[in-house]
């Protein structure tokens, strides 16, 4: 096995590891910690592909920031003592039953599709890519700049405590 | 390497935030199991673009684009959980019924 697959297998089982613990744990704050690994997992399968910047990208802005603000969130809001009411069988079962359905028809789509032959790895150069985004791409580059500001903007508004309902308290 | 274990890889974390999607009930659980979700398109997209295909650069700039967006959709997604949590003092999904007739 050669470089990229082992690094490939490795950061896939982190990735997935981490993905489960994501979504099957029971407390919020463990859900985080497994996000960021499943994060890092990810960035993994980049580096493996040879996309370095996207790998520091993912593990800069997913598990340094997204993460950290999740903890935030959370630490501002949850009642963290009070356990969580248990769960009916049924909708843990058919939302497992749904997610299978879904995860097998992508699988079929993926098998059943005619790919183009692989040519092998290509190696993206990081300037090359800034390249393509200050050249043919600048719209896109442009507008996830005023959607991030947007974003922000709105978060603020959402989540600042109003003056009149600050008055009520 | 073939595009398969990259996209099965992509189904399979896709799968997982499916799940997640459906049966958690807290806001923020939720929000993570979209962000895998997206992570595994952006995976895709990657894994397709850099080995089977000729613009390979194409695919990093889909890929940061998604970033962008999930940094976005995360904000605003993390500002509207702490604007519900002191409205009603609960993020459980289930108890947020106030619309329904």
């Amino acid at each position: 096995m050669n470089w990229a697959g082992a690094v490939f297998g490795a950061s896939a089982a982190t990735a997935l590891v981490g993905a489960v613990c994501a979504v099957g744990l029971k407390s919020i704050f463990h859900n985080i910690l497994g996000f960021a690994l499943a994060m890092l997992g990810v960035a993994g399968v980049f580096l493996s592909l040879g996309s370095d910047f996207l790998a520091v990208v993912f593990v800069l802005v997913y598990v340094g920031a997204v993460a950290i603000a999740m903890v935030y969130a959370v630490m501002l809001s949850v009642p963290l003592d009070q356990p969580a009411r248990p769960r009916s069988r049924t909708k843990v079962a058919g939302a497992a039953l749904f997610a299978a359905i879904g995860a097998a028809a992508i699988w079929l789509v993926v098998r059943s599709a005619a790919w183009p032959p692989a040519t092998g790895r290509l190696d993206v150069a990081a300037a090359w890519a800034g390249y393509r985004f200050l050249r043919d791409y600048v719209l896109a580059f442009e507008l996830i700049s005023v959607l991030l500001v947007v974003a922000m903007m709105g978060a603020v508004m959402v989540a600042r405590r109003s003056r009149a309902s600050a008055e009520e308290r | 390497m073939s595009p398969a274990l990259y996209l099965g890889f992509a189904t399979l974390l896709f799968g997982v935030g499916l799940y997640g999607l459906l049966q958690r009930r807290s806001l923020v659980a939720m929000l993570i199991s979209l962000e895998l979700m997206l992570a595994a398109v952006s995976v895709n997209v990657v894994a397709l673009t850099t080995l089977t295909g000729h613009d390979a650069s194409m695919g990093q700039v889909v890929a940061l684009i998604l970033v962008g967006v999930a940094a976005a959709e995360t904000a605003i997604g993390l500002s509207l959980f702490v604007a519900i949590h002191r409205a009603s003092h609960s993020i459980d999904v289930e108890t947020l019924s106030e619309l329904k007739g």
